[in-house]
Parts: C-alpha cells; sequence; structure tokens
C-alpha cells in the first residue's frame, strides 16, 4: 500500500468539549474574486482528505477542493470523531448526530477563523445526513446545502436492505474493520463501471493511509433509525444529488423529501453515470459543475 | 451590437416568422455554433418574448443573453401569432405549434449546419417543445422547460382559466391589450416584475395583432395532459418559479419523474413568477438555463 501525504492546505484543529477535531483547509486563490466558503461533510466509510482532496496521477482537477480553491472558494474539510486523524478513543460509534455535533463544533471554528457569516455546506452519503441535521440545529450558519447520495428514510433502498442484513454485527461492536477490497466495493455494489481503476486504489491508499477501520454508528442509523432528517426544518436554499446508479436511496424517497423542504429555492439533479460516491467517478467534472452552478446562483434580488 | 436576421418558412400555407441572432454575422467556414431555438407561450410572440426591449433597461433579451455567449439563438412566432399569418383554419393549438417547430427546426439546422439544437419553452411553449423532442428526439440535445403544465392537477391559473373555457371553444382568437398583458404579471405575485414590462409588450405587440389564437388555452384547460415525459429521452431541465400558479409542484414533480433521461435536473427559482425571463429576478432564471446547457455530459 502506498502511504499518502496531503500538501498545499493548511491543518487546523478544534475542539468538542475534550474532544479534538481535525480540519483541512485548501483556501481560495488570490488570483479570483472570493466566491465563499465551503465545508465539505464525508460519509461512512472515509475521512474526509481522502474524499475531498484525493490526487491521482492522470486524472485532472481530481480534488474537489483544489477546484473549487482555484474558482475562488475557500475550501474546508473536517475528520468526524471516530475517523481520521479526529480523536477516536470514547468508546462510541460515532452516530450521526454525534457527526452534526462535530460539524456544529467545525463551523463555529472555521466562522470564527475565517470572519465569514454563513457556510456553502456539502455532504455526501451519511455525511449529507449529518449536513442536513447539522443545518437542522444550525439554519443561521448555512447559507446552501447540498445534499449527495442522500437518503431519507430509506425506503425502498437496495443497498441498505443489503446492509440491514448485517446490523446485529453493526450493533455488537464500535468499529468495523476495512481493506482494499472494502473499499472498491463501494464502487462496485451498484453499476461497475462508474469508476477507473487508478482512482479506486488512489482512493484506497488514501482511506488506508488514515484508518484500518470505521465507526460503525452511522451504518447503524442508516439500517434502523431513518429518517433522522425532518426537511420541513431545512430551510436553507437545497441541491439533492442523485446519482443515476446510486442504490443507497430510492428516488421516490428522495422526492418525498424534496417536496417536503420548505425552501423556494432549491434543485434536484439527477447525475448520469453515477453511482454512490460521485467526486471518485468518471463523470466527477459533471458533478463540480452541478454542485459549482448551485453554489454560484445569484441571490434573488426581489422576494416577495 | 449583436446580429440579427429575420426569416419566414412555410407550413403548408402558413408564413411563420423566424428570428435570429448571433453575436455576429456568420462566415464561410466558421465553426459551427451551438444552437438555441426558444418556444413562445400562449399569449405573446416569439421575438416580443425573448427579444423585448424594456425602455431603461438592457437586459431582458433572453437571446441577446445567449448571443453575447456564443449560442446562435433562434426563434418562431408560430401560427396566428406576432408576424406569422394564420391559416383561419383550427385555433393554433399546442399540436400545431410542434408542427410549425417541426418546418422550422429543419430550416434552422440547415442554415446554421448543426446537427441537433436545444430547445427551451416556456408555459404553453413548453408544451410545444415537449412536444416536438417526442416526435423528433435526434434533433434535440437539451431540452429545457419552464412554466411548463403536466396533467393541471393543483393548478390555480388552470382553475380559473376554466371559467372562460366556453368563451376560449367558441373562438379560435381571444382579444388582448395591455390590460390582458398586466393581467399575466399581476395574477401571481404582483411585484415580481416590473410594471414597465407589460407596457413594453403592448407596444411591440398591439402594432402586430390584436388578438391571438385560443388553442393553447383550450388544451390547458381541457386537453392535459398533452406531454408524455416517458418520450423525451434528452437530458432535461425543468424550472419552476416560486410563485408559478400554472401548475403545482407535485404536478411537475410527476412528470420529472417519468423523464426517462439520467441527466435531468428540477429548479425552483425564488422569487419568479409565470415569466422568468420578464421577472425582477430574471437574472436566476438566466443563469439556471445557462449552467444546464454547458454543462458536462
Amino acid at each position: 500500500m502506498t502511504a499518502v501525504q496531503w500538501t498545499g492546505g493548511k491543518e487546523h484543529w478544534t475542539r468538542k468539549g475534550d474532544i479534538r477535531l481535525f480540519l483541512w483547509q485548501k483556501p481560495a486563490s488570490a488570483k479570483v474574486a472570493p466566491a465563499g466558503t465551503i465545508l465539505f461533510v464525508h460519509g461512512s466509510s472515509m475521512a474526509s482528505q481522502p474524499t475531498f482532496d484525493l490526487h491521482v496521477p492522470g486524472r485532472p482537477h481530481s480534488s474537489v477542493m483544489d477546484w473549487f480553491a482555484e474558482r475562488g472558494f475557500d475550501t474546508w474539510c473536517m475528520d468526524n470523531e471516530g475517523y481520521g486523524r479526529s480523536d477516536k478513543h470514547r468508546p462510541i460509534n460515532f452516530d450521526i448526530s454525534n457527526g452534526a455535533d462535530d460539524l456544529a463544533a467545525g463551523s463555529e471554528y472555521i466562522l470564527k477563523t475565517t470572519g465569514t457569516q454563513q457556510l456553502l455546506v456539502y455532504g455526501i452519503s451519511s455525511g449529507a445526513l449529518k449536513a442536513a441535521l447539522f443545518a437542522e440545529r444550525h439554519p443561521e450558519r448555512v447559507a446552501k446545502l447540498a445534499l449527495d447520495a442522500f437518503v431519507w428514510t430509506g425506503e425502498g433502498s437496495p443497498t441498505l436492505a443489503e446492509r440491514k442484513k448485517k446490523l446485529p454485527e453493526f450493533l455488537a461492536r464500535n468499529s468495523r474493520p476495512i481493506d482494499r477490497a472494502f473499499v472498491h466495493s463501494i464502487f462496485n455494489r451498484d453499476h461497475p463501471g462508474c469508476a477507473d481503476e487508478a482512482t479506486k486504489d488512489a482512493f484506497a491508499d488514501a482511506i488506508l493511509t488514515l484508518d484500518k477501520a470505521m465507526p460503525t454508528g452511522t451504518y447503524v442509523d442508516m439500517c434502523s433509525r431513518l429518517p433522522l432528517v425532518d426537511p420541513a426544518r431545512v430551510t436553507a436554499a437545497t441541491l439533492v444529488m442523485r446519482g443515476e446508479f446510486d442504490g443507497i436511496a430510492s428516488l421516490d424517497d428522495l422526492l418525498n423529501f424534496f417536496k417536503r423542504l420548505p425552501s423556494t429555492s432549491k434543485q434536484f439533479s439527477i447525475m448520469q453515470g453515477i453511482s454512490h460516491a460521485s467526486f471518485q467517478q468518471k463523470n466527477y467534472l459533471m458533478v463540480y459543475h452541478i454542485l459549482h452552478s448551485f453554489f454560484t446562483q445569484p441571490e434573488p434580488s426581489y422576494r416577495g | 451590437m449583436i446580429w440579427s436576421e429575420d426569416y419566414f418558412v412555410n407550413r403548408e400555407d402558413v408564413r411563420l416568422y423566424v428570428y435570429r441572432k448571433r453575436a455576429s454575422a456568420p462566415q464561410a467556414g466558421e465553426a459551427t455554433k451551438p444552437v438555441l431555438v426558444l418556444v413562445h407561450g400562449s399569449t405573446v410572440s416569439g421575438r416580443n418574448t425573448y427579444d423585448l426591449q424594456v425602455p431603461g433597461s438592457t437586459d431582458y433579451s433572453v437571446m441577446d443573453y445567449f448571443a453575447a455567449r456564443g449560442y446562435d439563438v433562434w426563434t418562431v412566432d408560430h401560427e396566428g401569432y406576432g408576424r406569422s399569418s394564420w391559416s383561419g383554419r383550427g385555433n393554433s393549438d399546442v399540436k400545431t405549434g410542434a408542427r410549425d417547430l417541426a418546418a422550422v427546426i429543419p430550416f434552422v439546422l440547415q442554415k446554421t449546419g448543426a446537427t441537433q439544437i436545444n430547445l427551451f419553452g416556456s408555459s404553453s411553449g413548453a408544451l410545444r417543445a415537449c412536444l416536438y423532442t417526442a416526435a423528433n428526439p435526434g434533433t434535440v440535445a437539451r431540452l429545457g422547460l419552464s412554466a411548463l403544465v403536466y396533467t393541471g392537477a393543483g393548478s390555480p391559473t388552470l382553475e380559473q382559466r376554466r371559467k372562460k373555457l366556453p368563451e376560449y371553444s367558441a373562438s379560435p382568437r381571444r382579444k388582448v391589450d395591455l390590460a390582458f398583458y398586466e393581467g399575466m404579471f399581476n395574477r401571481d405575485k404582483p411585484g415580481s416584475s416590473d410594471d414597465a414590462v407589460p407596457k413594453a409588450i403592448a407596444a411591440a405587440e398591439l402594432p402586430l395583432v390584436s388578438e391571438v389564437p385560443t388553442g393553447t388555452y383550450v388544451d390547458m384547460c381541457a386537453n392535459l395532459p398533452l406531454a408524455t415525459p416517458e418520450s423525451i429521452p434528452c437530458p432535461t431541465l425543468v424550472i419552476r418559479g416560486e410563485f408559478d400558479g400554472i401548475a403545482a409542484e407535485p404536478d411537475l414533480l410527476d412528470f420529472f419523474t417519468r423523464l426517462p433521461s439520467k441527466n435531468k435536473q428540477f429548479v425552483v427559482l425564488s422569487g419568479i413568477a409565470h415569466n422568468p425571463m420578464m421577472g425582477v429576478v430574471r437574472n436566476k432564471f438566466h443563469y439556471a438555463l445557462d449552467t444546464f446547457l454547458h454543462a458536462p455530459l
């Protein structure tokens, strides 16, 4: 396995009580006008840098943080408790609610450090659930919310139907071991071919550099405790991003969530050729475009 | 300065007015520009919808916006509208409008050298665009729809309009005047457009027409659903204005769900009513359509 090192950004640390949380910043390019501050939120089986600052030889703009930083965004991600460089010592399973608490601590630090008033928040998979729960709890901190590979009630989800078979195992332990084959299975379970082998390998190297096991909390939540988010309480402008082949949620489940969002500025995008981990797939530049378009959409001067 | 040219294309004995704008005049041997065809709604003709000149403002023209961004932009006045002729037969309904497009788009392809177009329609223009795309899927690369209605379930505007259905059914034409144009902009959310807009429409339209066809009104009151989303294979954008009363959001999401394309977007735009290109926050509409049209596939 190739150990991965991350460069070109700035490490930050904050605290949630006694817990140390790691944040990673790739600042906005000074060559373009400032466009906002993004907080990227990772999913169940990988820390933040492997997901959002992944470098793959021969894959242009592979790091989504770099791509947005080049366009004027101050980009941040953070490892939730139990993941990557953040503390992992508590004997708990680091569930979605705990992750939303991490985002509260991390966002407080980012707002204080940068002086910005609100964040553009992107979450993927259980990171989308954490991000939405955080937006419910702290609407004043979220300017726009993007939910990729999201699931609401879980009804009709093929991935969760499979995952539930292992629920007793996940309930019995606070962590689950992962390996290279597991990382590949993320890409192969829905629709093999959406990602190239070099990217899967680089992603696995990056994930395994930081973690050999992952918390079970978000898996338990997604298998047995949905819905965790009340769309009626998510007030920010919201984008729901759905991969064509993503098995984590049924389309009806997501549309039912979308209908209940009270925002009059909302968007639902189906992404062709994408399964579950959009930034690591062949159509990643299309995903960047959809997210960038949403984050840069003009604010209305008239609101009725 | 944006370059423009106008043409007439015949569909049977109907002379259809076609209007084109580009950043510069076509040059022999140049690369083909992306083509955008804009389809108007039930009341205002194509040129006066998409190239509207409002005194004191410079950014109402959708044609200028996209021409400046490298598109070869076209619109057509449907039968009985604007500068096009009326056959005296029928009421220029949605299906007739789709036939107008089927006559004009081959001309557009021939003039531009393109093999496919981007097609955008608003209100009943969205319905015409859907019907055209379903019948001619090979010619449409991307389809943009705003102020669409699918089945009409839950539509406050159509509920009101149905009260006049006997009148619309009895005649192929209906009167238009400044008061009617003002009603279009005030029925959903007064203040979501500038008062100068209906006046500018009246100044542009009323020298051309005092009546417009009733067919699309009859269709939207009595013949929905007309579009079959299952027959639209291309990447599709559905734009819904926050205040638009022409359709209920669940009706549009039902349409969206049925679209077979795996590349589709549903966008709700705050601050916008039925005519997104003529609202106070028309910049949001420009942005949403623009980003959809140039998204990587």
